[in-house]
């Protein structure tokens, strides 16, 4: 962004017109720096919010992006040291050791990556529990913990490592062809995805195994033909690593079945090359994610050639507290079952000691799969007395009942179990995974009401991802506007596009005037857990931006306002917090320890130095610190009616220090203090004007009679001998001044400040930045005041981006009359917004305090109602 | 504003291609070569304001070219492509003098950008 502040700014304006060219060229050159130093210290506290963010689980990413994060942090730090010794004569030296030291760990944590490679490897599954899941995937690792340490039967088979698949991947020319089939893709273009689909396929059917691994495989399969005293059929299914990467933005995921010892490898190459279906191209490409960061193991077990199958879930997901468990199941194999084509039988258990069935409806079951003699499987129709006869006796199902039980017991959660019941009458489990219940409230397809509690219907459409959530309207008409999306907005857009990924995970709800269930858009909904409205022919025109809607994606309907009665129960669902505890996020974790903490808070301290820096935080911020220090010590250096450095005189909670570059001060202020009237630039009048209007009156006592949230500890600090006198240690703001510009910095302990504004009569060049960030309170009255902050701002026409806690709202090409009305706006905000965290607690309304604010309500004296709104609470 | 004149380096050639059309597309002059020596020729040939510059090539590696580079044309804003993401890389580039360091696959708004703020660099320091 400053990129282009520089860019309206044009910078060679303060290039010397008059004499005494030599210093103020050196204060030209002094004040380039400084901007650049600005610019990379920008973009650090840019890449520390979206690293929080990510911590605390808001999307997908994978090792290209925690590595990116890192180059790009450790660049940005290593720019601004340089900067700072180039602005200060190299008096900052010493941060290169220090900077050096953290570079050294952060290498560290992305070479070892997430997965340190070991040696392809393949297990016999009687060695394999959840204890190996980081080298054969999850799928296998359950079914070795089902079998091994809860005693349930699960076949005969072996795990093939995930290292099979990273050296399978390294070897020979597989990644750079596939890399570059990638490159050539475009996105937007199904044909063209589908073609480097294939082509990629393609290579890795062809790609021969690293040596070693072949052999590997086929003496664990001898092996199990031994224990067996067969050439058993077996089934090969993908095991990816992480919990919840069985979704499939790591991939479609593959299962071969009825396999022939003569083609298990094909099979096995088949499995991998599930990862590249066109919608796992484009979901890895569009979130950054590779294949590295997702890898494959694959799970091999003995065929069962089954009676039955079907799934089992130790909870029903319709009504979890009913304490029934619940299976489905029909004729032969499972995969009809699995997929939905078949209408099984399905039964409702009573757990307990002795399983009782509760229920029983009986499915049509005309098709059912079998293994066929040539390998592979087939369908074929079920005969007529079958069909009407359920697939499994009531003894066998409390058995299956009984298994369930204990597979539940031994992983103390809900699970949903794969079953199959051999010709020998055994039966086999042979997938187990967490249960995810969700909260929505049954089927997509019921009428959806005309008006639903006061509230008209606004649209209709195909409900193509489940929920219900309300939210204000962001039209996103055109890509470049999703950088603004706001937190909780309702997506709505004519079509799909694959930029929408990116606010996907800031998004309530999603709704678009075309578009089906199966398209790109649904699946991406329901990968997002987002509700999502579909094909309602003209949202675009009905829907206006701001208006608050709920969107109601179980009946396919858009309502006005907010519906409280279908909110309630609503979890946010989804896959939003599903990375946490994979191994890619812990190294996130690893390497956020050496950028994100900040250590160095007060400038004041006998610690803020260099070799006190453990974070690049800490050295931006004292970088960031020094940076205003050296300006100042240049243009005194300078100072001889060009550039002055000056105290202003004013009444403000923090101490403010001016530098003028050229016309910001009047030539009549003399001497080491300034007061506003000598002030002449525009922007830092009108900034000044609003920190220091007198409704404000942030000197007065802030008593627990008249807000009720003030802590004891604001109380201290803001008692009524706390005055003009009496500034907190370190509370010292900078301004860097000109005729039509200023730079206001101010940074209080944990809190960051910022306006960079630019006031003249060339409308294109006029802009108004406001960024703020921090603060020491607990993280929900932080965000609540970043809400809070958010909110006032777009509703002074900026466009603002929240990431965390970090607020940046910009106002361009206005003209100067009211970007200098925003400015005083803005200044008031910076004064009144001090305190705010310690009020915004739990149960304090957002919209009420911006209204509040907007109203010159500065005190938010809750006894005063600003025009429009409501009470608080 | 004048054309920003680019000079992009990178051994894979469908990528100097591809990201050639797309940049000239946006109106800046772009030449593409292959190698970190042929590089060097052009530049001594003719002006450039911009150099995008691939890490890992053989013969002349990034770094090296970068040093030589610096030598011939201080002036050059130098950026450091590199589709394996190293910090070591990155400082060193940025010790040498690359005004940036860009990791692929990149985005083309965030390349444009970067050329943006280097050529913007480049007038400023020219004075």
């Amino acid at each position: 962004m400053t990129r282009l502040l520089r860019k309206l700014f044009g910078l060679d304006q303060w290039r010397p017109v008059v004499a005494r060219q030599d210093r103020r060229a050196a204060l030209s050159l002094q004040y380039r720096l400084f901007k650049e130093l600005i610019t990379s210290n920008d973009e650090i506290l840019e890449l520390i919010a979206d690293v929080e963010q990510k911590l605390q689980g808001d999307g997908l990413f994978g090792m290209t992006y925690v590595r990116s994060r890192c180059v790009n942090a450790a660049t940005h730090a290593y720019r601004m040291i340089q900067t700072i010794n180039k602005l200060s004569y190299r008096r900052y030296q010493e941060l290169y050791g220090v900077f050096n030291g953290i570079r050294a760990g952060l290498e560290h944590h992305l070479d070892r990556g997430p997965h340190p490679i070991e040696a392809p490897a393949v297990y016999p599954l009687s060695e394999v529990d959840l204890r190996l899941a980081e080298r054969v995937g999850t799928k296998s690792a359950n079914l070795g913990e089902l079998r091994n340490r809860a005693k349930l039967p699960v076949p005969d088979g072996f795990a093939i490592s995930t290292d099979a698949f990273l050296a399978l991947f390294q070897a020979g020319q597989l990644r750079d062809e596939i890399r570059a089939m990638e490159v050539g893709v475009e996105l937007e273009d199904q044909e063209s995805l589908a073609a480097a689909s294939a082509s990629i396929r393609g290579a890795i059917l062809r790609a021969p195994l690293p040596e070693g691994l072949e052999a590997a495989i086929l003496g664990a399969y001898l092996r199990m033909g031994e224990r067996l005293k067969c050439t058993p059929r077996v089934s090969l299914r993908s095991s990816a690593v992480g919990e919840d990467t069985q979704t499939s933005f790591a991939g479609q995921y593959v299962s071969v079945l009825n396999v022939s010892n003569a083609e298990i490898l094909g099979a096995y190459r088949e499995v991998l090359a599930g990862l590249y279906t066109p919608r796992a191209i484009y979901y890895r490409a569009v979130n950054g994610i590779l294949e590295e960061d997702v890898p494959m193991g694959v799970a091999c077990v003995a065929m069962v050639d089954a009676l039955a199958s079907g799934v089992a879930a130790s909870v029903d997901p319709g009504r979890p507290d009913s304490g029934a468990l619940v299976i489905n199941g029909s004729w032969g194999l499972g995969v009809g079952t699995v997929s939905g084509s078949v209408s099984p039988d399905f039964w409702e258990v009573g757990k307990g000691a002795e399983p009782r069935i509760l229920s029983l409806r009986l499915g049509t079951k005309e098709i059912r799969v079998d293994p066929l003699p040539q390998g592979g499987v087939g369908p074929s129709p079920v005969e007529p007395a079958l069909r009407e006869r359920p697939c499994l006796e009531e003894g066998r199902v409390r058995e299956l009942a009984r298994l369930v039980m204990a597979a539940e017991e031994h992983y103390g959660a809900a699970l949903e179990l794969e079953w199959a019941l051999d010709r020998l009458g055994r039966f086999q489990l042979l997938q187990c995974r967490p249960l995810r219940l969700s909260a929505s409230r049954g089927s997509l397809r019921r009428e959806a009401p005309e008006e639903v509690d006061g509230h008209p219907r606004l649209l209709t459409g195909a409900g193509a991802s489940g929920g219900c959530r309300s939210g204000p309207v962001v039209v996103a008409s055109s890509p470049e506007e999703l950088g603004f999306f706001p937190e909780g907005g309702v997506l709505v857009a004519r079509h799909s596009s694959p930029q929408f990924v990116k606010v996907m995970d800031r998004a309530a709800a999603v709704v678009t005037d075309v578009g089906g269930a199966t398209g790109h858009m649904a699946s991406l909904a329901r990968e997002f857990g987002l509700p999502a409205v579909l094909d309602t022919q003209k949202a675009t025109a009905v829907l206006r931006p701001g208006q608050v809607v709920t969107v109601d994606a179980d009946h396919g309907a858009v309502y006005e306002g907010r519906v409280d009665g279908f909110l309630a129960g609503q979890a946010p669902g989804g896959i939003r917090r599903a990375i946490r505890g994979t191994p890619i996020y812990r190294v996130l974790q690893e390497a956020a320890r050496l950028i994100v903490p900040l250590n160095l808070t007060d400038p004041r301290s006998p610690d803020f130095q260099p070799s006190s820096c453990r974070s690049l935080h800490d050295i931006a911020r004292f970088i960031h610190e020094k940076a205003f220090e050296e300006m100042f010590r240049v243009s005194d250096q300078v100072a001889d009616g060009e550039a002055r450095t000056v105290r202003l005189e004013a009444r403000l909670p923090f101490e403010v220090h001016l530098i003028d570059l050229g016309g910001g001060l009047a030539p009549s202020a003399q001497g080491g203090a300034v007061c506003a009237e000598e002030i002449t630039s525009g922007p830092m009048r009108a900034l000044l004007a609003g920190m220091t209007n007198p409704e404000l009156r942030w000197w007065e006592p802030r008593g627990i009679s008249v807000t009720g949230f003030v802590s004891v500890a604001t109380e201290s600090l803001f008692s009524p001998h706390h005055d003009l006198g009496q500034r907190r240690l370190g509370d010292r703001s900078y301004a860097i001044v000109a005729d039509a510009y200023c730079n206001f910095s101010s940074r209080i302990g944990y809190h960051f400040a910022a306006v960079d504004a630019y006031c003249s009569d060339s409308l294109h060049r006029n802009y108004v930045s406001f960024r703020f960030k921090g603060g020491a309170a607990d993280e929900e009255r932080r965000a609540r005041r970043c809400a809070f902050i958010a909110q006032v701002l777009s509703r002074l026409d900026f466009q603002v981006e929240r990431q965390g806690d970090l607020v940046n709202g910009r106002l361009r090409k206005f003209g100067k009359e009211i970007l200098l009305d925003r400015l005083d706006q803005v200044g008031r905000l910076i004064i009144a917004t001090r305190q705010l965290d310690m009020r915004m607690g739990p149960g304090t309304s957002v919209d009420w305090h911006a209204s509040a604010f907007l109203s010159g309500n500065y005190l938010f004296d809750p006894a005063i109602r600003p025009e429009g709104a409501g009470s608080e609470g | 504003m004048r054309v920003i004149r680019l000079l992009l380096v990178d051994d894979e050639e469908r990528f100097v291609e591809t990201l050639g059309k797309r940049l000239t597309a946006r109106g800046l002059y772009v030449e593409g070569t292959h190698s970190g020596e042929a590089a060097l020729a052009l530049l001594q040939a003719r002006p450039f304001d911009v150099v995008l510059l691939d890490v890992r090539m053989p013969g002349m590696d990034g770094i090296q070219a970068l040093r030589e580079i610096k030598k011939v044309q201080p002036l050059v804003q130098v950026i450091l492509l590199s589709g394996n993401a190293s910090i070591n890389t990155a400082v060193e580039g940025m010790r040498l003098g690359a005004a940036d360091y860009l990791l692929k696959p990149a985005e083309i708004e965030e390349v444009m950008a970067k050329v943006e703020e280097a050529f913007e660099k480049k007038r400023l320091e020219e004075g």
